[in-house]
């Protein structure tokens, strides 16, 4: 038999099948350990669809009286997202200052700032929000300060790779003619570097529209709560126009802010 | 008259271990155009950047117009610091902002602290930035952001920032390494121009050795972070010349092909 002649190099062609079978093998370990079974998914599949068709078809608006209530949860959610993460954002940008090497007046500690920075944000914001109410009680408040510290945590490492990327030779040659340190900061740093931040600022609204839906479930007010407090009653056909009111909110915020950062990085 | 700068057997290592400088002594007077030239890792950057103490140095003191700046700190190395413009391969503008705005970041040295934060320069600052630019020929661009210009334009805005900090002595890190050979003399006529008009002492990187001939008044050759010569352009023998870059001037000249040659042959 001739040999044929093959179109990619031949490690490659290993790494992928490697990987195949990496995945399947892990599936089947996964599925055993979590006792899983696409079968028990297939055989109930009645009851899930029964579920899905019977309570939740057709989505029922909420009493009217209660109309303006959702609404207004809605725009506590929004408010919510966006406050955080503008508190978030102004935290972040001063502590990111200290967490590049490159750019912080004491370089020793920028790894200290980094490190805390990915510590923080590691842990996610449904956990803070746990950790938070069962401290301080539930509340708007509380759920504010969960997600302002998750979108702190991440904004710190994405403005200080930002800074890193774009403003370096920027402040050397500031640092040459004499400059003070918040002199580079306001002459050299925030001008090249405000475009990336408000993208990645953008970008944090974004996930934390959706975040501040979850943490509102669990207690942060807001539509989330709105929701779940439907869904415990057993007013699933409601608690569904709900879901599509969020999904709504999430896609129209998307638009916008996806919008808003194609024009700032143009 | 008493040396602008002065390098006392000064060395460098680098974390890494690297010995980017060996016991470099040398003095530069008022009004002096020095070429550095040197094969590449010769420590060129770390020699310009040891001046201003955009790097600490390991051993030896820079004294610049007569005081100890390697051993400066906080305000009076900031002042010190004024008094040396310096000029970068990549000009190294913030690019966000106007041209006149880059050329007024000359001034950040002298101003106090939240008058620099908030770019309120004085009457007199933004006249005399808009008057360099007239003499630069790049008025017309004064108000457009620093990103629109060209690779030549840009450097001379980061010649407009050195001259408006009136400073003593200029440092340029291959000023001309990222232009076209006409941009470049453009360049190194105005470099040339306006320290002498000023006085200013020019010390400027170079990769282009017939450059270098042309218009210095002085040479330093460094090899391996040791000043190997040091002397006027009419000095620099061929064995000199070998000496500074480990090849002879012919290999020089076609070096850049020869080594193409081979690397192709290599990836072969
Ligand atoms: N930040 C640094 N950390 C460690 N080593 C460095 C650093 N900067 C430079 N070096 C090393 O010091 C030596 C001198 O570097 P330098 O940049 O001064 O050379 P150069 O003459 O300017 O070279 P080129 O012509 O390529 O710009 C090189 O061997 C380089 O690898
Ligand atoms: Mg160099």
């Amino acid at each position: 038999m001739k040999k044929r002649i093959p179109l990619i190099a031949h490690d490659l062609k290993r790494l992928y099948t490697a990987f195949i079978i990496t995945a399947l093998v892990l599936f089947v370990v996964c599925s055993f350990l979590t006792e899983f079974n696409v079968m028990t998914l297939i055989a109930n599949s009645d009851a899930f669809w029964e579920f899905i068709t019977e309570d939740f078809f057709p989505p029922a608006l909420p009493k009217t009286s209660r109309i303006p209530g959702v609404l207004s949860s809605v725009l506590v959610t929004l408010a919510l997202a966006m406050s955080s993460t503008a508190i978030a954002a102004v935290l972040a940008f001063f502590t990111a200052l200290f967490g590049s090497e490159k750019v912080s007046p004491f370089p020793r500690f920028a790894k200290v700032v980094r490190g805390f920075a990915t510590f923080l944000r590691n842990i996610p914001a449904l956990v803070w929000a746990f950790i938070l109410f069962s401290s301080l009680g539930i509340g708007t408040g509380v759920g504010f300060v969960a997600l302002c510290i998750t979108s702190f945590a991440f904004m710190v490492r994405a403005f200080v790779e930002t800074m890193e990327d774009v403003s370096q030779d920027c402040v050397e040659s500031l640092q040459a003619v004499g400059a003070t340190f918040p002199q580079r900061v306001s002459q050299a740093i925030l001008p090249s570097c405000l475009s990336g931040f408000l993208s990645w600022f953008l970008y944090c609204v974004e996930v934390n529209i959706r975040a501040s839906t979850i943490v509102g479930m669990v207690g942060g007010g807001g539509v989330g709560l709105t929701l779940f407090s439907y869904i415990k009653s057993f007013q699933y056909d409601i608690a569904f126009s709900i879901i599509l009111l969020i999904a709504v909110m999430v896609i129209a915020v998307d638009q916008i802010t996806g919008k808003l950062r194609k024009e700032i990085l143009k | 008259m008493q040396p602008i700068l002065k390098f006392n057997n000064v060395s460098k290592h680098y974390p890494n271990g690297v010995h980017a400088l060996r016991g470099v002594s040398l003095d530069v007077k008022q009004g002096e155009f020095i070429s550095i030239i040197g094969p590449s890792g010769s420590g060129k950057s770390t020699l310009l950047r040891a001046i201003n103490r955009l790097i600490p140095i390991s051993g030896g003191e820079v004294l610049l117009d007569g005081e100890v700046i390697s051993k400066q700190r906080g305000k009076s190395l900031r002042r010190q610091r004024r008094k040396v413009g310096m000029i970068f391969q990549n000009y190294n503008l913030v690019y966000s902002l106007s041209v006149v705005q880059n050329v007024l970041h000359g001034r950040l040295g002298y101003m106090s602290g939240i008058k620099g934060v908030f770019g309120i320069y004085s009457e007199e600052d933004k006249q005399k930035a808009l008057d360099l630019l007239k003499e630069m020929g790049l008025e017309q661009f004064s108000y457009n952001r620093a990103s629109d210009l060209s690779g030549g334009q840009k450097q001379r805005v980061g010649i407009a920032r050195a001259i408006m900090q009136e400073p003593k002595l200029l440092l340029c890190d291959e000023p001309i390494a990222s232009l076209d050979p006409s941009s470049a003399k453009t360049i190194m006529e105005l470099l040339h121009d306006m320290t002498q008009k000023r006085n200013i002492s020019c010390m400027v990187n170079l990769h282009q050795l017939d450059v270098a001939l042309k218009y210095s008044t002085r040479i330093i050759g460094l090899s391996k972070g040791e000043v190997v010569f040091d002397g006027p352009p009419e000095k620099l023998t061929d064995e000199m010349i070998e000496k500074i870059y480990g090849t002879s001037r012919d290999n020089l000249m076609i070096g850049g092909n020869a080594d193409e040659k081979a690397d192709t042959a290599d990836c072969a």
